[in-house]
């Protein structure tokens, strides 16, 4: 009998425990019991989001959240002004970057010989600014989603110690529920998902907060038309 | 490392005499409950997505086995690799083993209890795998040759003085107490640790049956780190973490920062699906999930089954006035607070854990803040009730219990009884105080006075207003 026989056996000999206060019954598909309910968070403002705001309402609440996190944030109207806005960023120091076609208003090719996905891990780690887009930006809770794929190395959003992030306006998406149900089928495909709400932190000593500990410990956002 | 629990008291005394730590744990229970206090307020249909919450986690551990090999199904189908371990030994060898199979020999890890719990770095050290632990706190706990003492804060029993000497002593740094330098020493440390690692570690704050994935909740960056740069990885997880879909997921995931650290999510919500997939820059060309009972079974099919739904958030050891007083080292194992009387006892076993469930005052204040509502003082009774049944308690509180339920059961008997103890206390009374007491109700003199007994009884009042 093999250890995964052993715990299934145990678990299958004891009565199927019972508890109070479980208002939504039992088994494994709770989908849509759950949405009837859905919980959508606040912190920034103190009124759930409803579920069709307008694209400018929806920015507003991102960037709200952002500035509640500390995450520093450019709204842009042209593709121009973006790019001049990552030029204005980034300097001369060296970028890790997602691959040129990954990256929206043209930022890969402003960007064409910084490190990508394919450069040495010891070049990217040299890294002070990593570039990267988004798959989607959390207007309730400020989280940047970035579900992986080609061209898309996770190293740039983690590496450097600046993480400069280019969202479109058409990114914004109401709250994580809804991202989870409009790309269930995208998560599912991707090894990995991740939301990054504001700069890398710790309190650990003492409860004082330290920002960069191992992540970024400055994030830029800028929204792009 | 386990600590017997015979010297619970001996633990506690010595916590409640350390001026310092009671300084720290006032003040930083006393921060992370305000910070939940807020967090919550500004949810504004927050008991419904609590009781969603609980739903989520009590409904998997009802139908656990079925969750269990949905999960195993959709992990396979990702291209995981899944281990199951009846124990912490066996968890520990499964771990050693998939690193001699692939040749690692460094491992970083991110914070995990279970690892904690299966003491995994003992065994990978002994297996010549040498573990480095990345959070801050645990990163310092590991320097310092220490045990963390909270389940999200570890390092709450140090000052960031202690801290400088552990770095001085063991990083050969010129000493410090800035708590930006500290931390900076120790990104550059970790930071050349990720880079040269072999195999991740990590835990799991939540299995999503249904889609396969582990999820992972961390504010430092160091989670990303581990499962992001080593060419293998590693999840060592209890059994009963499991939701069923993506959004129970979501309300499992809104309650669980603001209880730990009153955030709306932590920084970093990390979903790993699997190794990397074709085109992928980076990520782990292995995943590997170690699957532990450690126990978990039994405790399920006992009366604190109800513990398993808990998520690890350290809302309840905030709240606990025992918990306050004593710290997280005086409950001798990894999980401090109300819900380590109640899973240690459960994992290790009731005799030598006997008297944690006693380390509580009932107040409730654990159940009222949990966010998936669990029962704790309910939990703490059961195990009560079965330390008495199985004669673990002493022979003199069985006495003293059994003399008094026979003299409470006779009215008579009970009022004449009284009316002894009123006189006798009043006579020893000064001031109104009773300084001492002899025997076994020393116990309650010698930490506080207790206040001398009134005139009169309330029956003997109520029976004049009466007449």
């Amino acid at each position: 009998m093999s250890a995964r026989e052993r715990v299934l056996a145990r678990l299958r000999a004891a009565p199927r425990p019972s508890f109070d206060g479980l208002r939504m019954g039992g088994g494994l598909r709770m989908s849509d019991k759950l949405a009837a309910s859905d919980g959508l968070g606040t912190s920034a403002s103190d009124t759930p989001l409803a579920l069709s705001l307008s694209k400018g309402e929806l920015l507003a609440r991102f960037r709200a959240e952002l500035t509640a996190l500390g995450v520093e944030h450019h709204v842009e109207s042209t593709p121009d002004a973006v790019r001049a806005r990552v030029a204005a960023i980034v300097g001369d120091r060296p970028v890790l970057r997602w691959d040129v076609d990954r990256l929206p208003y043209g930022v890969g090719e402003l960007l064409a010989h910084a490190a990508d996905g394919a450069s040495a891990r010891d070049v990217q780690a040299a890294a002070a600014v990593g570039v990267t887009g988004c798959d989607a930006a959390i207007a309730e809770t400020g989280s940047l989603a970035m579900i992986t794929g080609r061209g898309k190395p996770r190293a740039a959003s983690l590496l450097p110690p600046t993480h400069l992030a280019i969202v479109g306006t058409d990114q914004l998406c109401e709250t994580m529920g809804a991202f989870f149900r409009e790309r269930a089928a995208d998560l599912a495909a991707a090894a990995n998902c991740t939301f990054i709400t504001g700069p890398s932190r710790t309190a650990d000593i003492e409860l004082t907060l330290t920002v960069g500990v191992h992540g970024p410990g400055r994030v830029v956002v800028i929204v792009g038309p | 490392m386990t600590a017997p629990s015979a010297d619970f008291a001996a633990r506690a005394g010595a916590a409640i005499g350390d001026a310092r730590l009671q300084d720290a744990l006032g003040r930083v229970t006393a921060v992370f409950g305000s910070r939940r206090t807020s967090a919550f307020a500004s949810l504004p249909n927050a008991e419904a997505v609590r009781d969603a919450a609980r739903a989520a986690r009590l409904t998997a551990v009802a139908n656990l086995p079925d969750y269990l090999e949905r999960f195993e199904s959709r992990l396979l189908a990702n291209g995981a690799h899944v281990h199951w371990a009846d124990t912490a030994a066996d968890a520990n060898a499964i771990v050693a083993g998939i690193a001699t199979r692939a040749g690692c020999t460094r491992a970083v890890k991110s914070k995990s209890m279970v690892s904690e719990e299966t003491h995994l770095n003992e065994a990978l050290e002994a297996a010549g795998v040498a573990p480095i632990e990345t959070d801050l706190g645990e990163y310092i706990v590991q320097l310092a040759h220490d045990r963390p003492s909270h389940i999200i804060a570890p390092i709450i029993h140090l000052t960031r003085q202690d801290v400088g000497r552990v770095m001085q002593r063991e990083l050969k740094v010129p000493y410090t107490d800035d708590t930006q330098a500290l931390a900076a020493t120790a990104r550059t440390r970790l930071r050349s640790e990720f880079l040269r690692a072999d195999m991740g570690i990590s835990g799991a704050n939540f299995g999503v049956a249904d889609t396969g994935t582990i999820v992972l909740v961390t504010n430092e960056g160091n989670g990303r780190m581990v499962t992001t740069l080593p060419r293998v990885h590693v999840v060592l997880m209890g059994i009963e973490k499991l939701v069923a879909n993506l959004e129970e997921l979501d309300a499992c995931l809104k309650v669980l920062a603001r209880s730990g650290t009153g955030q709306q999510l932590t920084v970093y919500t990390t979903m790993v699906n699997g190794p990397r997939r074709e085109g992928d820059a980076d990520g782990p060309d292995e995943l590997h999930v170690v699957l532990l009972d450690n126990g978990r079974s039994r405790i399920r099919a006992g009366d604190t089954a109800e513990i398993l739904g808990c998520i690890r958030c350290g809302a309840c050891l905030n709240v606990c006035p025992v918990y306050r007083n004593i710290g997280g080292h005086a409950y001798g194992d990894t999980y401090p607070g109300p819900v380590g009387a109640i899973v240690t006892p459960g994992l290790r076993g009731l005799e030598p854990w006997r008297e944690l469930p006693h380390a509580s005052t009932l107040c409730g204040a654990c159940r009222d803040v949990c966010p998936v509502r669990l029962d704790i003082p309910r939990m703490l009774l059961a195990l009560r009730r079965d330390v008495a049944a199985a004669d673990l308690q002493p022979r003199s509180l069985a006495w003293a219990m059994k003399l008094f339920a026979w003299t409470a059961s006779r009215p008579a008997l009970y009022r004449a009884a009284t009316r002894v103890a009123r006189v006798w206390l009043r006579a020893r009374a000064r001031d109104g105080w009773v300084r001492a007491l002899p025997g076994l109700a020393g116990g309650w003199t010698r930490a506080r006075d207790l206040r001398a007994p009134a005139a009169k009884t309330f029956q003997e009042r109520w029976q004049e207003r009466r007449a």
